[in-house]
Formats: structure tokens, C-alpha cells, sequence
């Protein structure tokens, strides 16, 4: 019971994780309609940040990884999401394109720093014990790290008008030109917006387990997962579908191993599709709009 | 010469590939990111059977085509009701579930230990060993399903699936159904990616889950991306480019060690800079929607 | 010779709260146009993605030759003999002109793969041309249909129809944006269409001329609900519907 009881707690701690994720990921996707595949290798960058940056200091570090989040998501907007959009290409055609900036960077990673898994924090964990349950100190610092994020994260786009403007712009992005509203700088603030609470969870994971250039599109699949299963139009819904399928791997490694985690994930997604193809979260969409 | 024959072989192997995606794809405008696990399927189904019944080379592909089919017919069921950017996900998410399936039922496939010893064909008394051999099996093979798709391309089924590609509720309201259609065409081609599974299987001897990966789905959205799709001449330019690249690459001289980030990285920098010049491809007619 | 008659009964249709369409009784009499007037949103084409199919009604009842035929699939309601002009044309933009209207007259036992490897291809060239010079468009036939004119597009998606022989056809807005010319020869057409191949239509239509000229029976809508019906004239000519619509639209003729 305890062994279940601590997978259950560690879920929780995962959850967060994936919650950061989901948000980063689905902000993007709600306000730009952009399926960013790219946020990958965002993800992937940001823990080589960290990794390269603590050499002089862990609050270095997580600057460099910060920084090269926000460089690297707006380098891809400007070059990439922004002359699409100029062209009006379809949004098959851009996620394909996000696909193809995640393949060049991973591999731009892994010809510069190797295959191999780097790690950032060397040396036995601090723990504590509460009861029969575990929990190190990373653990409890990407618990309260997150929270704070997610915190922080319903906050802005509860009262702060820029960024209700920016969901706004994922229903009617021609209407926000028209009303003079600047749909650039408010897509570079989602931008950059994602790209912090995906480095935040990037590096968070990174100095636990460490990282290898291929850890970006699992992640990412994680959150654009979590986000479909909640429903297009609520945060809410997203959090809690990453928290969801936090627990469901737990409780996966408790029922059999946890080799089956990717698998979990996209059984779950499909299993909650089938039966509320727009999410468990959301409202009927008119035929129109299909 | 024998790389000759190699590199021939697998671009016979990968024509089998593309033009049995190109009726996903390019006809029916649906992004199937599992291609690679029809693929695996056929591949491992024919080993099993073979290597445990003793079959002969014939009903032993028939068989796993006849299985991967309606393997593929069983995924198409639930994942036919969806479109655009879920229809993606949840391709990708049968990919990874077969993957896992491959991967972890030791028991069944052996897990990343692959199997090996997978024996050379024999038809009708005539053993397929040699590289020359194997070259006429696997271009025959594809001739064979060539005319079969030339058939079902210029077919009105083809046209119908177009028409759905193009516009799903105006091809509706003229008494085409998107999910029936649909799903014979993912049977379809999930049956004859099977056809490429077993023939890999046979070639290499060799099989293991590494070979079926959403890296591999990807590889081969890819082609029919480059190449172009939705019609006869896509496929077979997009192939044949995406085959003979890592070819073209080792001619520069690039060092072995990073070739492979190179070639990926290359692929890449395609993707990008085609979807934004030529979406279509480079004789196709089929857009990304 | 069939009797097509399109019923609603008592149809109703809501989205979260707002009822886009309320108690909804018509009849659709067999070899004649009805038309379907009224403000935007009030329902029209609502009432047409229900008895098309694509929405379900939550109230009543939709039957067609004496057969309900509420909850059936677009597809389904197709192969019965009903037809639809979009209001959005909705021709296959990158099909060739003839293609569009070869898919529309392809059966459906010949759009299975089985078929596809059993049977010569036939080429459909000759009865596809006849359509086309029906509405005129057969010099474009090799034309990509996105290529067309919006007039033009409006002719394919009828030829489209025509070819597939439906009884029923639900045309949404068929003269708008079209040259008076174009329009005069649609409306013959559809009077053409009810007299001669004995096909029953109904038109939404805000083009208040065409409505006179062309229409039997209308409906005025409202607000989801069945205001007026009567014979044309007389509708257009009522208080309620002068107060309520035509004082608002500019009368075209």
C-alpha cells in the first residue's frame, strides 16, 4: 500500500510537471492555432542552458536556460511562424514546418554536446520523510516551483488584458487586427510566455535526471496530449488532464511497468477522444466551423 | 556494385512504402503519422509465422498482410473519427502503442533483442539468396502493386476519396461516406505496407523495434512530402530523393561520426524550406492542409 | 411516378440556451419551389443542415416520402435523393471542372476498391460534358474549379446536382452574387427543373425578385420560428414581414 501511496504522491509532483508543459504548449496553440512541435527542442535547448551555464554558478545556469528559451522561441517566431503566417499557409503545412525546426535543432544539439545523457546535479539527493512516504528535496522544490508557475499562469490570463487579448486571438485573429490590436507583440509575448514555463519544467526535470538531445518531443507530446484530453478553451481543463495522466502512469508502474508510460499517455487520448472528441472540457462548435 | 544493389533494393522497399501512404496521404489528405507500425506489424508477422509454422514464403506474406490489414482496419475504426491536428496526435499515438507492443511483450516478438535468422524466401522451389535475386523479387513485387494502385488511383473510389480530401461535407452531401471510404483506403494501405515489412524482414534477416519508430512514420511522411503526393510521380521523386541523400551527404566527405545529425538535421532545414516554397511537394498535387 | 414530399414536424433545434430554430412545421410540396425567407439568423439554413442531416433536431420529427429520416447521416440523406447547394458553393477546388461533376455522378457500387480492380475504367468524359453545357461551363471543363469565377462556381455546384439526379434540392442562396443574366437563366432553369424532370426544390434567398418570380410557396422565417407562409405575393406583401425583414433589406429586382 505505502509503494502505491508514494507512486501516488510522486504522480502528483510529475503532474506539475506535465501541467507546465501542457500550459506552455497549449497557450501557444489556443492563441496562434500553431501546433508547435518546435517547443521541443525549446525544451531540449533550455536544459543544455542550464547544463552549460552552472559551470559558473547555478543561478547562472538557470538563466542561461531561461534565456536561451526565450532567444530560441523568438528566433523561431521571427524566422520561421511569422513568414508563414505572412503567407497564409494552412496550419497543416506550419506544423509540418515546426516539425522540421525541431529535427534541425535536436540534431544541432546533439552534434555539439554528443548523445550521451548529461547530467547536471551530481551527488546523492537530500530527502525527507513524512510517514512512509519519501520525498527528495527536488522533488519538493519542482512541486513549489510549479505551483507558482501555474499560479502565476492562471493569474495573467484571469486579470491581465494582454494576455486575454492573446486568447482572444486564437478566435478571431483577423477581428484583433481590425480593432488595431498589435497581433504581433501579443504573439511574442505568448511566445515568450511559453518558452519560460517550458524551461522552467525543462530544467526542473533536467536537474534530477539529467538530459540528452531527445528528450524534447516526448515531453512536448506530453503537454499537446494533456491539452487535446482537456478541451481547447480552459487551463483548468489542461492541468487537470496532465495530472490525470500523471496518475494513470503511477498507477501503471504499480500495475505493471513502467515501460508502458508513452503508451498510457496516448491510450488515454484516444480513449477520452472517442467519447468527447473536443475534450473533456468544452463547448459544442458550430458546424460552420469545422 | 553489391551497394548498388543494396541501395536499389531499399529503394524498391520504400516505393512499397510511399505509394501505399501516397492513398492515406496524398488521396485521402489525412497525415497518418503509424505508417511505420503497419510497416513493423507486416514485418514481425511474417517472421512469427514463418519462423514458427514453417509456411511456404507465399502464404506466409499473404497471411500478414491479410493480418496487418485488419490490424490497420481496427486502429482506422476509432481513428478515422477524427481530423487535422487529433487525427495527427492519435496516428502518432497508435505508432507509440504498437512500438511499446513490439518493444515490451518480450515474449512474443523477443523485445529490443530483435529476432534473428530470419530466412531468405523460397518460391516455387527457387531460393531468393542472392542480391540479384532479391533485386528481382523486390522490383517485381513493387511492379505488382504499381499497377495495383495505378488501378485504384485512376479508379472512381480514387477520385472520391480526392473529392473528399478536398471539401468532406460537399463530398458528403453527394452521398460519399468520409469514414467508410476512409477507412478502406487505411486497410489498404496498411495491408500492403505489410508487403515492404516482410520483404525488409527477409532482406536484412534481421529485425528488431528500432526499425518501426515514429522517427521512421516521420521518415516517410517525409518522402511524400518532398516528393509530392497525391497522384503517380510523387512518390517514386520522393523516394528516390529521400533514399539517395544520406548517399549524396557521404560524397562531401562528412565524418561518419556526425553524419547521421547531419543528414537529420538536413532533412530538417527540407521540411521547412519546402512547406514554405512548394508545399505540394516536387510533383505533387496534394497541399498540407 | 414518386410523390417526394419533405415534412417537418414540430422541428427544434437548440445551442446552449438559444434556440436557433423553435417548433418548426413545413411542407414541401413534390415538383414545386418553396422558398425560405427571412433575416440572417433566423434559422434557414439551420432548418437545411437538419434535413440534410448534418444536425440533429432535438425536437420533432423530419420525414421525406412518408419515412422519418432524423438521425441519418449526411451521406445516407444524400443517397435518398436529396440534394444541396451550399451557400459557401463548396466546389472540389483543386478537381478539375469535369472531375466535379464525374465524383457527382459516380454510383456508389462503383466507389469501392473491389470495383476498382474488377472493372475496365470507364470513362465518364461524354456524360460529364453534357451537364457542363447544360450550365455552360463545358469550354472550362479542364479548368481547376478553384480557377472558376464565383458565377461560375455556383453553375458547377448545380451541375454537380443535376448530374446526380436527387429529387429533392436544397439550394442555399443560388442567385446571390451572380450577373442578372446569370440569374434570369438559373431561375428558368429551376422552374425547368419542377416542370419538366419533376424535381421538387426549396431556395433560401434573400433576393426578394427572385423570390417572386421563381417560388410557389414561401416561408417566412423569424427568429428560429415560422412567421408567414403563403403564396409569394402574398407574403411580401404582408404587414409583418414588410415590418420585419423587407423594411430592413433593400427590395432587389
Amino acid at each position: 500500500m505505502t509503494l502505491l501511496t508514494q507512486l501516488l504522491v510522486n504522480g502528483l509532483i510529475t503532474g506539475v510537471i506535465y501541467s507546465l508543459l501542457a500550459v506552455s504548449f497549449g497557450t501557444v496553440y489556443r492563441s496562434t492555432r500553431v501546433f508547435h512541435i518546435a517547443l521541443g527542442a525549446i525544451y531540449t535547448a533550455s536544459a543544455y542552458g542550464i547544463y552549460v551555464g552552472k559551470n559558473a554558478g547555478l543561478a547562472i545556469g538557470v538563466f542561461a536556460g531561461l534565456g536561451v528559451a526565450i532567444a530560441l522561441s523568438l528566433l523561431i517566431e521571427w524566422c520561421i511562424y511569422r513568414p508563414f503566417l505572412k503567407r497564409g499557409s494552412s496550419l497543416g503545412v506550419v506544423l509540418i514546418a515546426s516539425l522540421g525546426a525541431y529535427i534541425l535543432i535536436e540534431n544541432l544539439i546533439a552534434l555539439l554536446f554528443g548523445n550521451e545523457v548529461k547530467i547536471i546535479h551530481t551527488g546523492i539527493e537530500p530527502s525527507i520523510s513524512i510517514g512512509a512516504l519519501i520525498l527528495t528535496r527536488i522533488q519538493i522544490i519542482q512541486f513549489f516551483i510549479g505551483i507558482l508557475f501555474l499560479i502565476g499562469s492562471l493569474v495573467a490570463f484571469k486579470k491581465s488584458k494582454f494576455f486575454k487579448a492573446a486568447w482572444a486571438m486564437g478566435d478571431e485573429p483577423l477581428l484583433l487586427e481590425v480593432l488595431g490590436l498589435p497581433v504581433f507583440k501579443l504573439r511574442e509575448l505568448i511566445f515568450c510566455f511559453s518558452a519560460i514555463l517550458c524551461a522552467t519544467a525543462s530544467m526542473l526535470v533536467a536537474f534530477d535526471v539529467g538530459v540528452d538531445p531527445h528528450v524534447g518531443l516526448s515531453a512536448i507530446l506530453l503537454g499537446a496530449v494533456a491539452v487535446l484530453v482537456g478541451g481547447m478553451d480552459n487551463i483548468l481543463g489542461w492541468i487537470f488532464a496532465a495530472f490525470l495522466l500523471a496518475e494513470l502512469q503511477s498507477l501503471a508502474i504499480w500495475w505493471f511497468s513502467a515501460r508502458w508510460n508513452d503508451a498510457i499517455s496516448f491510450a488515454l487520448l484516444i480513449f477520452v477522444l472517442l467519447f468527447r472528441p473536443t475534450g473533456l472540457f468544452t463547448k459544442e462548435v458550430r458546424i460552420e466551423e469545422r | 556494385m553489391n551497394y548498388i544493389l543494396h541501395l536499389l533494393i531499399m529503394i524498391g522497399i520504400y516505393l512499397i512504402l510511399a505509394y501505399s501512404l501516397n492513398l492515406v496521404l496524398g488521396f485521402g489528405g489525412l497525415l497518418s503519422l503509424c505508417h511505420a507500425a503497419f510497416y513493423g506489424i507486416g514485418a514481425y508477422t511474417y517472421t512469427l509465422i514463418s519462423m514458427h509454422f514453417h509456411l511456404p514464403f507465399v502464404l506466409c506474406i499473404a497471411a500478414s498482410v491479410l493480418i496487418t490489414g485488419f490490424l490497420a482496419f481496427l486502429v482506422g475504426i476509432p481513428g478515422l473519427k477524427f481530423r487535422g491536428d487529433p487525427f495527427v496526435l492519435v496516428t502518432l499515438g497508435f505508432q507509440v502503442i504498437i512500438f511499446s507492443i513490439l518493444y515490451n511483450w518480450v515474449s512474443l516478438t523477443k523485445g529490443p533483442y530483435g529476432i534473428a535468422g530470419i530466412p531468405r524466401p523460397e518460391i516455387f522451389g527457387l531460393k531468393i539468396d542472392s542480391l540479384f535475386s532479391y533485386l528481382g523479387l523486390v522490383w517485381i513485387s513493387f511492379l505488382i502493386i504499381g499497377i495495383f494502385f495505378y488501378f485504384i488511383y485512376n479508379s472512381p473510389f480514387g477520385l472520391a476519396l480526392k473529392a473528399l480530401r478536398e471539401d468532406e461535407r460537399a463530398a458528403e452531401s453527394l452521398g460519399k461516406s468520409a469514414y467508410h471510404y476512409f477507412l478502406y483506403a487505411f486497410a489498404i494501405s496498411g495491408a500492403i505496407a505489410a508487403i515492404a515489412g516482410t520483404l525488409y524482414a527477409t532482406y536484412v534477416t534481421y529485425i528488431d523495434p528500432t526499425s518501426f519508430t515514429v522517427d521512421e512514420s516521420i521518415f516517410q511522411i517525409a518522402i511524400l512530402l518532398v516528393g509530392g503526393s497525391g497522384n503517380l510521380l510523387g512518390p517514386a521523386v520522393g523516394t528516390v530523393f529521400m533514399v539517395l541523400l544520406p548517399e549524396a551527404l557521404r560524397f562531401l566527405g562528412i565524418p561518419d561520426s556526425i553524419a547521421p545529425n547531419v543528414r537529420q538535421m538536413i532533412y530538417g532545414l527540407i521540411l521547412i524550406v519546402l512547406m514554405y516554397f512548394r508545399p505540394q511537394g516536387i510533383v505533387g498535387e496534394f497541399k498540407v492542409r | 411516378m414518386k410523390k417526394e414530399e419533405l415534412k417537418l414536424k414540430r422541428v427544434s433545434k437548440c445551442f446552449k440556451g438559444f434556440w436557433a430554430v423553435q417548433d418548426v412545421t413545413a411542407r414541401f410540396l413534390p415538383q414545386k419551389i418553396t422558398g425560405l425567407i427571412g433575416p440572417n439568423g433566423a434559422g434557414k439554413t439551420t432548418i437545411f443542415h437538419i434535413i440534410t442531416g448534418e444536425l440533429a433536431p432535438d425536437e420533432g420529427d423530419v420525414i421525406y416520402n412518408g419515412h422519418s429520416i432524423k438521425g441519418l447521416a449526411p451521406w445516407q440523406i444524400s443517397r435518398l435523393g436529396i440534394g444541396r447547394m451550399f451557400q459557401d458553393v463548396r466546389v472540389f477546388p483543386k478537381l478539375s471542372v469535369m472531375e466535379n461533376v464525374i465524383v457527382a455522378l459516380q454510383k456508389p457500387e462503383e466507389e469501392t476498391p473491389f470495383y476498382a480492380l474488377t472493372h475496365w475504367h470507364k470513362n465518364k468524359n461524354k456524360d460529364a460534358l453534357r451537364w457542363l453545357e447544360f450550365v455552360e461551363l463545358a469550354e472550362q471543363c479542364h479548368k481547376k474549379a478553384e480557377d472558376l469565377s464565383y458565377g461560375q462556381q455556383k453553375l458547377l455546384a448545380l451541375a454537380r446536382l443535376l448530374a446526380r439526379g436527387f429529387d429533392l434540392l436544397l439550394l442555399d442562396e443560388p442567385v446571390a452574387g451572380i450577373s442578372i443574366p446569370m440569374v434570369e437563366k438559373i431561375l428558368r432553369l429551376l422552374r425547368e427543373l419542377t416542370e419538366k424532370w419533376n424535381k421538387t426544390i426549396i431556395i433560401i434567398e434573400h433576393n426578394m425578385g427572385a423570390i417572386l418570380d421563381a417560388t410557389d410557396w414561401v416561408y417566412f422565417m423569424n427568429e428560429g420560428r415560422i412567421y408567414f407562409s403563403g403564396r409569394p405575393d402574398h407574403v411580401l406583401g404582408a404587414k409583418e414581414v414588410k415590418e420585419l425583414y423587407l423594411g430592413l433589406v433593400k427590395e432587389k429586382r
